[in-house]
């Protein structure tokens, strides 16, 4: 095997090792530590019910309304690190529901168009595409000083194709050499590569930059 | 709370403080009534409407921080000097802010409040300051004291 096929190799192994690493973590917090504290706290109320006195009452009222943050938290940082839909529900809905997601926390406003008819597409890709479009909505927030971001998904029998502008201050590619930000780049062109599909990258300065996802299906 | 009442008292007193301590931004953020969530209020020098759509955790952000803490907090040199990840500080990203310093408000004994003030280039805030933005807060508590916070 030849040097770069076999770099190419390593580095989607290391990739999918490192999905399957997220993925594990999410549903060990979601049905292992999300369900010990819901048995807790069923039966903290329990307890609660049966005790009179009033101070003890109110502690343990405290203490249920900990866990039921402690829950919420969980729940949200399982979601996070892996999203559900996109095994459930599939990439259009998971895309949905980040976007849901990106709005309330960077303040961003994200206009989603979707033409064509979603198809199945397996899980191994759906993340990459899904991870790529979390990475270019995350660079947007730290880089691109905009507020409304335009996404278009474009479904054909044989091609899904992702279109990302941002209306940002776009940037040069000169300045992009120095930049952290070409390392995130890099990453999302490679993950693309290796499902066999490809991340195209353009900007102009005070025009804005664009991001092109193309996956064969 | 939907909308901050007495409204112009709130400008009042913001403005003052970032005359005062000669700051870009100003803003207040309360923890929603129903659920743990935090939200931005009110903001002065604002780039743009960010700050209204922005909702952090409880333990999340700047704001989230400081209402689960309950202490005050001080960013000098962002994203240089946090702890962990960029994207857990939307407001400094939002409105491009490289210094801040942010307090908690407290409602019936209960961090429920965050008063910040920050700039856009390096900074670190003054013993002066700080009192500054701690007696805003406490002016801020007794307006909206009436509100039911809480």
């Amino acid at each position: 095997m030849d040097y770069s096929a076999s770099r190419n190799q390593i580095g989607s192994y290391i990739i999918q090792a490192q999905e399957e690493e997220i993925k594990r973590i999410s549903l060990e917090l979601h049905e292992g530590v999300g369900q010990n504290l819901f048995s807790i706290l069923t039966g903290l109320k329990l307890v609660e019910s049966g005790i009179h006195e009033e101070q003890y009452k109110n502690y343990l009222h405290e203490m249920t309304q900990l866990i039921e943050k402690t829950m919420q938290e969980i729940r949200l940082l399982s979601v996070e690190l892996y999203p559900p839909a996109l095994i459930t529900l599939g990439l259009l809905p998971a895309i949905k529901s980040y976007i849901k997601v990106y709005t309330s926390t960077f303040g961003i406003l994200v206009g989603l168009s979707s033409t064509g008819e979603e198809k199945h597409i397996p899980e191994q890709y759906s993340i990459a595409v899904f991870r790529v479009c979390q990475e270019a909505l995350a660079n947007i927030a730290k880089y691109a000083d905009t507020s409304n971001v335009k996404m278009d998904l474009s479904w054909s029998n044989s091609e899904l194709k992702i279109t990302i502008f941002d209306f940002g201050k776009g940037f040069q590619k000169e300045d992009l050499e120095k930049n952290p930000y070409a390392l995130g780049i890099a990453t999302m062109k490679e993950r693309m590569l290796l499902t066999g599909g490809q991340c195209e990258i353009s900007s102009k300065i005070g025009e804005g930059t664009s991001i092109e996802i193309s996956l064969p299906i | 709370m939907t909308e901050l009442m007495g409204m112009s008292q709130v400008n009042k007193v913001c403005e003052a403080l970032k005359k005062r301590i000669g700051c870009e931004f100003v803003a207040l953020a309360l923890q929603n009534e129903v659920g743990p969530d935090v939200r931005w209020h009110y903001a002065s020098g604002n780039l743009n409407d960010k700050y209204k759509r922005i909702t952090v955790r409880f333990g999340k952000g700047v704001a989230g921080k400081i209402i689960s803490s309950g202490s005050p907090m001080m960013l000098i040199d962002f994203p240089n000097d946090i702890y962990g990840k960029v994207t857990d500080h939307p407001i400094m990203l939002a409105e491009k802010l490289v210094s801040c310093y942010a307090v908690p408000m407290f409602f019936n004994s209960l961090p429920k409040g965050v008063l910040l003030v920050g700039k856009r280039e390096k900074y670190t805030f003054s013993e002066d300051d700080q009192e500054m933005v701690q007696d805003a807060a406490l002016e801020l508590e007794q307006i909206l004291q009436n509100q039911n916070i809480g």
